[in-house]
This record gives structure tokens, sequence and C-alpha cells, in this order.
């Protein structure tokens, strides 16, 4: 262990895999700046251009992309309200809340350290346990995988703040949106009146885009909010007070994260949901979510961080790529004439350990990167927003049209924009509807396995007992509070009840 | 402090703006009509797939070795959705221009034949077949079957439970002309990738696989699956795989290989389809070619501009025996 750690460090402290560590991270963090760009995306772009270089060198440029990416999306998420990746979808909840009070550079700064710590977590974590944990995640079969999307979808439902029926509401909406397009494991299309483009279903990136950020502006155009926040330099800096309030977060989140993240495919977005709908229930401080809660901020950007490293346990262990971007990183592996596989880690000892290590002096790089410029970022808010709303508006449909080329997408993201507006003006969370959207194709997909599996009969749900510990789980998340509630007489005062 | 802090927030903006702008840098159609036929200004190659994906991957190694051939730019440019229709659908606009190339696979044949799409194989003009890639049939190493005979006649009295990666894919193909020549039925879980079904052999879900050799060469090596025989036309010249037989040896005749290659717009001149099937023969000597073939453990089967054309006829019969609407 300690001879392994000692290649790594020997292998990533090189002057040039320092240079390229660096240059990773950076470009990351302005990909994930990009609505539209994520780290997949800007991945494939940039594996041509590293071809030139030592195997190792271009993975620990790539994977820096791939976590650069995860502190970039958080940006503007609370800035704009404007998620650049999937996984920050959460983060814009109360992350935009704090922008609006003046606390944005707190938001940015608590992300920044709650990524770091949570890297540092699940670094430790995969260094130690990569192989045991990646053999257990292959027990995540369809049965287990639809536990964890029902579980997902409980949790959700709590989002809508206030209303509970809401949650529920744009949920089912997200879900429904997510059946457009050919059915998992059929050939028949669904709803896609004869529309090619449809084909593929709705994309989710740009429904987000579209919700979100033109949604917001149109939103703020007719309330009229025309002056920029003021706010002075010394509140942009996080508080010793906010930054203890927010370390159980931090922890909870990166756990949750690393975990989710083992698993192939269950991926960081649900894993952010996921770890903020626990915070929601269980954090001191839950009556202020929604509404600039710190803890709010910190434990799913936690949490998408951590399980953007733990995505590496099965790519490394076994050569099966924990998520889309993992796939991709992959692929690159077997252009480096690489072979993927369970024995990476006997016959590729440099490389795995460089890169492991290379994890942990990026995230430094990161936080050292970010802690200083997150004042600087909050400052943007500054620009009145007739400048600030234009750039907003042109970004996202520039970056629509990014990502696939196609005019079809901008037309998705004005009218999700129309859509995002209304839902406004009604009071209907996003939230919820995002997930629904995300976790739609999933959920269909496990389900329709689990059906094939069990040949019809769905009793094969109770036959795994990682099934039936997730699915009590989510029992307990949805009638918990009522529980409690039914046995303190004062149902009324929320504040007691999170001391129980 | 607020002064300079603005101004760069300002520029960060604009620049996010600007590199926004240049990611998706359109191409510029630059089409020269008769005579004999050379490229100007900067070709195009359409990949219908996402970026990163098998068609990803097969339409910059064949894009970069014709820039070399060719002297000029090819911009790879990702058109994904539908599941290729999209990418396909829009190459039709492209008609009778020879600076538009796409990197095609089966989908090209396989969606005709399932959706409601405006294009067949015929709308296009065929350039070169770069290679052929077969699957094997895989269990894992604790199962008792031996051969793939085994799993066929396991399949014949019992539950056989067979993963595979889509509705149109090739696993899905060759399961089904095996349940065809041999009359069983195998018990189909439906899965996204290659990736997931190979996670679905390890953790014991399922009990079949028929996966490409690229996809599993790690496990193979590791011994963490075992293969049973390749559903090809021969056995693989690779070391590591030679020793499998093909599943005619052991006498279930069943062959069926997923095509790559890549082909331009309908009606191009001849002059400049044959300039591209030159340069692409050109292309079968680089060493990126041996180096994509070898990477991606296909069999370099290439075949060129009509001869590939007859292929794709007979493969779309073949794949409408199968998945016929």
């Amino acid at each position: 262990m300690l001879d392994n750690l000692m290649l790594g460090f020997s292998t990533a402290l090189t002057f040039e895999n320092l240079l390229w560590c660096f240059v990773g991270v950076l470009v990351g963090t302005v990909i994930g700046l990009m609505p539209g760009l994520g780290s997949t995306t800007g991945i494939a772009i940039l594996i041509p251009l590293t071809l030139g270089m030592e195997p190792v060198t271009a993975l620990i440029m790539l994977a820096g992309i791939y976590y650069g990416a995860q502190y970039g999306g958080t940006i503007t998420s609370v800035l704009i309200s404007t998620p650049g990746e999937a996984a920050s979808v959460v983060t814009t909840l109360d992350g935009y809340q704090m922008a609006r009070q003046g606390r944005a550079g707190s938001a940015l700064a608590i992300a920044a350290i709650g990524s770091f710590i949570a890297a540092i977590i699940s670094l430790a974590l995969l260094m130690a346990l990569a192989p045991p944990f990646a053999q257990f995640a292959l027990n995540f079969g369809p049965v287990e995988n639809l536990s964890i999307m029902i579980l997902g979808l409980i949790t959700v439902v709590s989002f809508a703040g206030g209303s509970m029926s809401k949650g529920l509401m744009m949920v089912t909406a997200g879900l429904l949106i997510s059946t457009v397009g050919i059915a998992s494991g059929f050939s028949q299309a669904r709803f896609t009146f004869g529309n090619v483009n449809l084909l593929g279903g709705i994309p989710f990136v740009e429904v987000m885009i579209g919700l979100f950020a033109v949604g917001e502006v149109l939103h703020q155009i007719r309330v009229g909010a025309a002056a920029p926040i003021r706010a002075r330099f010394k509140d942009m800096v996080i508080s010793r007070k906010e930054l203890t309030n927010s370390m159980p977060s931090i922890f909870r989140g990166s756990f949750i994260g690393f975990l989710l993240g083992c698993l192939p495919g269950a991926g960081s977005t649900l894993a952010s949901f996921l770890s903020y709908g626990v915070e929601r229930r269980f954090s001191r401080n839950k009556h202020n979510f929604g509404k600039g809660a710190i803890e709010g901020v910190a434990s799913p950007e936690s949490a998408n961080n951590a399980a953007a490293n733990a995505n590496f346990v099965p790519t490394l262990a076994l050569g099966i790529p924990g998520g889309g971007t993992t796939a991709v990183l992959l692929g690159a592996f077997t252009i480096y004439g690489l072979q993927p596989g369970p024995l990476l880690f006997e016959q590729q000892p440099t490389l795995v350990w460089g890169l492991l290590v290379s994890f942990f002096i990026g995230n430094v790089m990161l936080l050292v990167l970010n802690l200083p410029l997150a004042p600087v970022f909050a400052q943007m808010l500054r620009i009145p927003y007739a400048y600030l709303y234009p750039i907003i508006i042109l970004t996202s449909l520039v970056g629509a049209y990014s990502v696939s080329n196609n005019m079809f997408s901008v037309w998705l993201v004005v009218i999700f924009g129309l859509v995002g507006f209304f839902m406004k003006e009604l009071d209907l969370p996003i939230a919820p509807l995002v997930l629904g959207v995300v976790l739609g194709p999933l959920l269909e997909k496990s389900l329709v396995q689990t059906s094939a599996l069990g040949q019809g009969n769905f009793m094969i749900m109770f036959q795994s007992q990682i099934s039936v510990s997730i699915l009590s789980l989510a029992l307990l998340l949805a009638v918990g509070p009522w529980l409690i509630g039914r046995f303190k007489s004062t149902p009324s005062d929320a504040k007691e009840l999170t001391h129980v | 402090m607020t002064k300079v802090s603005k101004v760069v927030g300002i520029t960060g903006i604009c620049a996010a703006g600007l590199l926004a702008l240049t990611g998706c840098g359109a191409s510029t159609a630059g089409a020269a009509q008769g005579q004999a036929f050379t490229p100007k200004g900067d070709v195009t190659m359409v990949v219908p797939f996402g970026a990163g994906g098998g068609s990803d991957l097969s339409g910059r190694a064949i894009a970069a070795g014709l820039e070399d051939i060719a002297g000029v730019n090819i911009n790879t440019e990702n058109r994904e959705g539908g599941s290729g229709a999209v990418g396909y659908a829009s190459f039709l606009a492209q008609d009778g221009k020879p600076d538009h190339l796409l990197a095609t696979e089966t989908a090209m044949l396989a969606l005709p034949l399932t959706q409601d799409v405006p294009f067949t194989y015929e709308s296009f003009t065929p350039i070169m077949k770069l290679g052929d890639d077969y699957t094997l049939l895989t269990v894992s190493p604790d199962s008792p079957h031996r051969t793939c005979e085994d799993v066929v006649k396991a399949a014949g009295s019992g539950r056989v439970v067979a993963a595979v990666s889509g509705a149109t894919s090739l696993d899905q193909i060759v399961f089904t002309l095996i349940e065809q020549e041999e009359g069983i039925k195998f018990d189909r879980v439906p899965y996204e990738s290659g990736n997931e079904v190979v996670a679905a052999l390890l953790g014991g879900q399922v009990d079949v696989i028929s996966v490409n050799p690229g996809e599993v060469l790690g496990q193979l090596e590791a011994g963490t699956l075992k293969p049973l025989c390749a559903l090809a036309d021969k056995r693989y010249e690779l070391e590591a795989l030679k020793d499998i037989p093909t599943a005619s040896e052991q006498g279930i005749d069943v062959s069926f290989a997923q095509f790559r290659g890549f082909i331009a717009p309908g009606n191009i001149t001849a002059e400049q389809k044959q300039y591209w099937i030159d340069a692409a023969k050109k292309f079968e000597q680089t060493d990126g070619y041996k180096k994509y073939i070898a990477d991606n453990v296909l069999q370099p089967n290439a075949v060129y501009g009509d001869d590939f054309k007859t292929y794709l006829a007979g493969n779309a019969e073949d794949l409408a025996k199968v998945l016929g609407k």
C-alpha cells in the first residue's frame, strides 16, 4: 500500500504530469461552466490531441477535465441558476437563493471546500478498497437498481418545499416527458409523431437549460428585479460559522456520493439529489432548505464530486465504466494501447497509482484555484441585468446547439424556457421535473429488466437482500417524518423535531 | 478592487461565449463539380452518434487517416439523436456534395427496417467497409456450459437468460439467428450497451452474453469470463482469441458481423466517388488503419464502392429476416 502510494507520487509529481494535471482541471472548470458542453463531450473531443503524450500523462489530464468540470458546473448554478451539468441541478435550489441574498461567495466557497473534502475521503476509500467495492457493486443488477430509483423518486418528491402534491406532479410530468422516443429494449417509437429528431427521446440537457436558464431569465424580466446585487466584499467570504455548520452535511454527502458512484450507471446526478433529500430531512437547519441554506449547497456538491471519483472504482478495478464520462475514458485506454480489465492494477501499477495520486493533486489545485476566485466570480452579479440576461440567453442557445449540432435542440430549449417561465408563474418546482426526465429512462430500463428476469413476477424484488434493504429505507423516508410527527404531540413545531 | 473584478467578470463571460461559439464552428461547403475531383476546402465527417462511442472512434480514425491522404482538413461532427436516425436523415440534405462523409455501421440498415425513417442504404454512396466486428458467446467461468452446443441444449430444455445490448443490436440479431437455426428460445433481458451486458454477466444476473471481443479482452485475460465460441466465419488470428472455435465448428451454423465503414452522400459524380475510393484504398495501407483494426479487434475485411453496396444489400436481406416489421 505504502509502496504503491510512493510510486503514485513519484509518477504524478513529475513536472510534465503536474503541468498537464493543471491544464486538465482548468479546462475542466471552463467546460463545466458552459451549459450543454459536458465533461463527456469535452474529453471525447480532446482525446485526439493527447495521442502524442505518455498514456499516464494523457489520462491524468483527461481525468482532470472530468472532476474539474464538477467544480465548474457549480459556478453557473449558483450565480445565474443555470446548471452546467446535470449533477449540479440540485445546487441551484439553495445556491441561487444564496446568491440572490448576496451570499454567492459563501456558496461557491463551500462548494469548493465540500468537493475537496469529498475528493479526499473518496480517494482514500478508492485506494484502499477499490477491488472489494467493485465486486460488491456487481451485485447491483436490475432488481437492485429499480429499488434505488424508487428511493430516488421518493426523496425527490419532498423537494417541492411546501407542497408534496406539487412535487409528485412534477416528477410525474418529468417521467412522462422521458417516455418520448424508442422504448428501452424494444424498437417501437412512442410519441414521436414521425419526427426523427424525437426517436432518441427528449434529452435532459436541453430540458435543463430551458427550464433553468431561459425560464429564470424570463421570470426575472417579468417580476422586474432590476437592481444588481450589492453585496460588500466582506460578505463574499465564507464565515467560520457557515463552515462548521456545513461539515456534517459534507461528510454525509461524501459517503452517499461514494456509494452511489461505485455502482455502474447510477451516477453522480442521483447522488447529488439523494444527498440533498437526506439533508432536507435530517439536517438541523432543514426549515431553511430552499431558501438559501448553505447545507443545501455543501451536501450535493460533496456528493457529486465523491461520485465522480467513485466512478473510477468499477472503471479501474473491473474495466467497466461507472458512467458516461468514464466510458469515454475507457475508450481512450485502448487508443493508448492499454487493456482495461480486472488485471489493470497488477499490470499497470505506475499508471493506476499515478492517476489516483493525480486526483489528489488536481483537487488541491482546484481548491487553491476556486477559493480565492469564489468572491471574484460572485462579483459577476454586480453586472447590471440588462447586460447579464442577453449573455445568459445567448450562452444557453449556443450551448444547446453545441450538444448535437442540431437546430432542433435550440427549439427544445426555447420551448422548455417558456414551460419554465409558466412553472415559475404557477409556483411549480422545477428540480423534480428535471430529475423525472433524468431518472425516467433508467427507471424504465430497470423496470423492463426486472420484469424480464422475474418472468413478469415482481416478487423477485423481495428475494434480494440488498433490494429489500433499499426499499425499507425508501419506506422509512416516506413515512418516517409523518410517524415522528404522530408520536410528538406538537407536529407544528418543526424546530423541535429536528432533535429527535 | 470592484472595478478590476468587474472587468474580470465580464471578460470571463465573453471568453466563455466565444469558446462556446468556436466549439461548434460549422463546416464550410466548397462543392467542386465535374472533371477530376479533388476536395477543396474543409471536408466534414459526420458521426451519427455521440462523442466517445464506437462510431465516433471509427469516424475520427478514418478522418485522421484521410486527412493526410487528401491533404485537407476533415472536421468530425457528431450529430446524435434517434439512435443514429438524426445523423443519417440530415445526411440526406448533403445530396450531391462530395465534401461530406459519414461514419456508418449496422444502424444504417437496421433503422429503415424498424423505424419510419426517410432513408435506406440506397440513398447514399457506399465508399469503404473497414472491417467486421463479430461476437463471442461468453459465459461465467463457473457456468456448467463448455461449448455453444451445451448452451443451445440447455435453452432447448430449460430457461437460459441472455442479456442483449439493444433492440437492433448485433447480439440481439445473433441470438435470434441461433434461435431460428436451432429451434430454441432464449429468455432475453434488454440492456443498453456492451459494457452493461458484461457487468450483468459478471454480477451473475444473466447466464450468457454475446459480445464484441474488444469489450471483453481484459476479462478473458483475467479469466473472469469464459468464451465458448465465435459467431464468425473463421477464427480470430489474434493470439488471445485464436483458440476459440467458431460456432460452425460446434455444429451451429450461425455467423453475423457488424460492419464499420464510411459513405458519401447520394448523387455524387463517378469521379468524386472514385476519388474517395482511391483515398480509402490508400488508407487501408496506413498504420492508422491497422491500429484501429487491432485496437478494436475487428476482422480486417475491407471492401470498396460497389462491392460494399452488394455487401449491404445481402446484409439488409439477412437483417430483414430477423428484424422485419
